[in-house]
């Protein structure tokens, strides 16, 4: 109020006896304004939640197909984003690396054998027509549900094999129980002689990939000592990790000799890791890295950070030059199968332990991979390619036991 | 299609069109004969001008309640209300203090359960809400209504018993927290078995106070009671539904937990402050309210909006996403409500700006009005989905709290005490310098403790975010926040003291009479 007016409206002690009430003002036109306006805002919110609603609705009718086996796309789609990779669209493999599907022997003994090599994967010479290659076909149990097995399977024998069977998602299930504590199957003379099909002449299959381990690193695994807690405290049973822990099994040996001595040496960070690293012994580190190097392990990973699987299969596959990130299996392998020490498996690696660690190279706080690779390319991308990145590796198939060896031998060998 | 979301659209339209029906049939006097009488006392030309307000301090509203003998009936069951208020408050605030501490001296007094940062934060939490805001407020509604209704209290003597069952069930539900039994809510710690009694203390303080507005001797209810009317109706709602022992489980579990806890703010100590600083800004400084047709929509939009707004707690949890989405919309809907006790209060207080040179009280109460305002802005924010990614699980969220239930309720309702007690005793404050002392006190220590925890809580979000930096470092971030905050508390406590100090002074008997001063304090 203007001060002119004070001086003689101020009561100053103002009379005990007076008793509060409201004048008869009207509501002030900004008031109502932002009344109606919010009014609106509100009531276009709330309508706006049909999309949500929307979204549920469509994640629930795709859960439902899958659940009753009525999956809407067909094997081709399939293919193309998961074996393509190596087998080739065309399905004619790579020479002297990936074996064909087209005219091979094994898709045309119908999709019974092709899904159950998907499920089993193949760890072994094999030959296919007159080619030797050395199989490390990985275990797509973990990756696939039966009915996209049913589906790939009676999509690559109709394409290539002359077979239009079409397989049902309940043989799967059936086969699937039946094969589930065999393994891989031990090179192409495993494959004839586990399943009695013709498949021409088979090289033999030498043993070697899981070593006898001694009771010390037993111990050291599934009891720990003194101080120190068991590997398999943290990293599970049999090598698979959990969310943030890392899956070991199919490691190379190199590879995890490298990391034990990091956390040792105080290269790489990691409070636990510290701790029950620092008793162990040079040959401790080696025994465990060719125990954990020899496990074979279907995948327990799962993209579920709710990052973008398309954005993720484009970095792993492609990279993206705008921001000068090469694509992940330029250096890891095809389907990030790993490559010599210094590129380990991606594939099957638990989402959260992947994008943790892009981040912890981001951050500053790992800086243990050569030449500053992995600081440069994890800080180049963003959190959401972090965690698209990472939901797709873990959606890829684990690498099948001894590979990742033989791998890292073939590269350091060249 | 009909869909979730149409449905709600649509019911939300149709309650805010009954909503701005309801306003303007009342404030048209389509409905309420009651108008009448409010109409009568203004000549023609006068109404709705603030200027002619002043003028015609009309004698309707001069009303003795010293002769008519209303304060001297209210008087014992408020002094014995605010005693007991103001020892949990400072009990309280001690565990609020030592909670405080213990985030940045995490070994300090970790030898014995009771004194872990688990229970003495939840002793601190139920101790102010229950063991201060809520007895104060009860005390203020026991003073301030019979004078509104111009007819004493009805049943003096039970608010006694109420308090002395309410006190002795805080005190058992203190210790039953600090052994470790309690029923794992926040905000509902306190056990089902105890909560009976918390219950039929209640019931002993409502029954006076519908007794006393059935015998009301006016037919038009000031603005403060209907506040005042609608959180004693609602808050044994709240409590009852939300202590029904084995019916809640899981994430309804947590609905219901959300909806009490923020309705305690809303439908409880909302309307105990906004009901008290409607109430008292005008008395003190002697000129009325600026508009009854604001005041009726920011009483009926609260109403409207309020109840909807605690599920913003769970944004991101597994509730269905329309449930979260309803009460972000509520949430901000809140301005409405807010802006219109702000015109109400604030244009009041502004005009008038050298009553809070006269007046100590006065001035703990218009900062608890204004206080009132930043916190309901700030809380219409932050349930905004984008500020609530930031905010949520950090100690920007108990700075807000501090702000509403703090700087806005309890500093409220420190100027009620102060503007209560000399009338209630008929005695001065002997040392009005002190209540300065105890006004500055906590507001300086309001003011670190608040911008410490709203930086810090800003800041530890960001770094929650960023993948890139580990989850440690947006906790080593906030310690010099978190320091900043004790201090900020052990000022406020400081001032608690003083308060007590100051309502001790008072309340006991004097040995010399001294000579009255002119309303001292006021």
């Amino acid at each position: 109020m203007t001060a002119d007016r004070r001086p003689e409206q101020d009561p100053r002690h103002p009379d005990e006896h007076f008793e509060p009430y409201e004048l008869d003002a009207s509501i002030p036109w900004p008031l109502l304004g932002i009344s109606i306006a919010l009014g609106v805002w509100g009531a276009a919110t709330l309508f706006d939640t049909r999309r949500h609603e929307e979204r549920a609705q469509v994640e629930r009718v795709e859960d439902t197909q899958l659940a009753t086996g009525q999956a809407v796309e067909p094997g081709h789609a399939l293919f193309e984003a998961s074996c393509a990779t190596c087998h080739q669209p065309d399905g004619l493999g790579i020479r002297g690396a990936v074996p064909p599907l087209a005219g091979s022997p094994f898709v045309r003994n119908g999709p019974e054998l092709v899904a159950n090599i998907m499920l089993r994967g193949i760890d072994g010479p094999i030959r296919v027509n007159d080619s030797l290659y050395d199989g490390h076909m990985p275990s797509f149990a973990s990756v696939f549900t039966d009915v996209e097995v049913a589906e790939l399977a009676s999509y690559v024998t109709s394409r290539w094999g002359e077979s239009n069977r079409a397989l049902e998602a309940a043989e799967v299930a059936e086969l699937r129980g039946r094969v589930a504590d065999l393994g891989s199957f031990r090179g192409g003379a495993g494959v004839a002689e586990d399943t009695g099909f013709a498949l021409d002449e088979q090289p033999t299959f030498a043993s070697g990939t899981s070593q006898p381990v001694s009771p010390e690193i037993s111990a050291l695994i599934f009891e720990g000592r003194g101080g120190q807690w068991s590997c398999a405290s943290c990293h599970g049973d049999l090598g698979q990790g959990r969310e943030n822990t890392p899956r070991l099994a199919g490691l190379p040996t190199d590879y995890i000799v490298k990391q034990l001595g990091d956390f040792a040496a105080g290269r790489r960070i990691n409070e636990s890791m510290a701790v029950v690293v620092a008793e162990l012994s040079n040959e401790e580190k080696r025994a465990l890295g060719v125990y954990y190097a020899g496990l074979r392990v279907p995948s327990n990973a799962r993209p579920d950070l709710g990052g973008d699987l398309e954005r993720g299969e484009q970095l792993a596959r492609e990279g993206d030059w705008s921001l000068t990130v090469p694509s992940c299996f330029s250096c890891h392998g095809p389907s990030g199968f790993g490559v010599a020490t210094e590129f380990p498996p991606l594939a099957a690696q638990h989402a959260p332990y992947t994008a943790s660690q892009l981040a912890a190279w981001a951050g500053g706080q790992r800086t243990n991979s050569s030449l500053d690779l992995m600081e440069h390319i994890s800080s180049a991308l963003s959190a959401a390619d972090r965690r698209a990145v990472a939901d797709y590796l873990a959606s890829l198939p684990p690498v099948p036991a001894g590979s990742g060896d033989m791998l890292a031998e073939q590269g350091e060998g060249q | 299609m009909v869909t979730m979301g149409l449905l709600l659209a649509l019911s939300f339209v149709v309650s805010l069109l009954a909503l701005g029906f309801l306003i303007w049939a009342i404030s048209n006097k389509q409905v309420a004969p009651d108008q009448h009488d409010a109409r009568v006392i203004f000549d023609p030309g006068d109404e709705g001008h603030v200027e002619s307000g002043e003028t015609a301090t009309s004698r309707p509203y001069n009303f003795d309640t010293v002769r008519s003998g209303i304060d001297a009936i209210s008087a014992r069951p408020v002094a014995v209300l605010l005693i007991a208020a103001t020892v949990w408050l400072v009990v309280g605030s001690g565990f609020g203090l030592v909670s405080s501490l213990k985030l940045h001296l995490p070994d300090w007094l970790s030898d014995h359960a009771p004194l872990t940062f688990g229970r003495v934060r939840t002793l601190h939490l139920n101790l102010v809400i229950y063991g201060w805001l809520s007895q104060v407020g009860i005390a203020a509604m026991i003073w301030i209504l019979p004078r509104i209704f111009h007819t004493p209290l009805r049943a003096p003597r039970m608010p006694l018993i109420g308090a002395a069952l309410w006190n002795l069930a805080v005190l058992l539900g203190a210790l039953a927290i600090a052994n470790g039994w309690t029923d794992g809510e926040e905000w509902l710690e306190i056990p089902w078995q105890l909560d009976l009694m918390l219950a039929l203390a209640g019931f002993f303080f409502m029954v006076p106070l519908v007794k006393t507005t059935l015998a009301r001797q006016v037919h038009h209810i000031y603005v403060t009671g209907w506040y005042f009317l609608a959180g004693i109706l609602w808050f044994p709602c709240l409590f009852v539904i939300a202590n029904l022992p084995y019916v809640h489980s899981g994430v309804e579990e947590a609905t219901v937990n959300w909806w009490f806890a923020h309705n305690v703010l809303g439908l409880w100590l909302t309307p105990l402050g906004v009901g008290t600083a409607y109430y008292f800004i005008p008395k003190i400084i002697g000129k009325p309210i600026f508009s009854y047709s604001v005041s009726l929509l920011g009483f009926w939009g609260l109403a409207l909006f309020y109840s909807q707004v605690g599920i913003h707690h769970l944004i991101g949890g597994p509730v269905p996403t329309w449930v979260a989405t309803l009460s972000v919309v509520h949430s901000v809907m809140m301005f409405i409500p807010v802006i219109a006790v702000a015109i109400n209060q604030h244009i009041t207080v502004g005009r008038n700006l050298w009553a809070l040179k006269e007046s100590l009280p006065l001035r703990f109460i218009a900062f608890g009005a204004l206080m009132y305002t930043m916190a309901s802005f700030q809380g219409s924010i932050e349930a905004l989905r984008s500020v609530n990614s930031v905010t949520h699980f950090t100690h920007y969220t108990v700075g807000h709290a501090h702000l509403g239930a703090y700087a806005f309720v309890t500093i409220t309702m420190f100027g009620a005490a102060y503007h209560m007690l000399p009338r209630m005793t008929g005695r001065a404050f002997r040392w009005p310098a002190l209540i300065n002392a105890h006004f500055w006190l906590i507001v300086v220590g309001f003011a670190i403790y608040f911008f410490g925890l709203s930086i810090g809580g800003w800041l530890q979000g960001l770094a929650m975010l960023d993948g890139t930096r580990p989850f440690s470092e947006s906790v080593i971030l906030t310690k010099p926040y978190l320091e900043a905050r004790s201090v900020g508390g052990a000022l406020m406590t400081l001032g608690h003291i003083l308060f007590a100090f100051n309502v001790a002074s008072i309340l006991l008997p004097q040995r010399a009479p001294e000579t009255v001063r002119t309303v001292p304090a006021e």
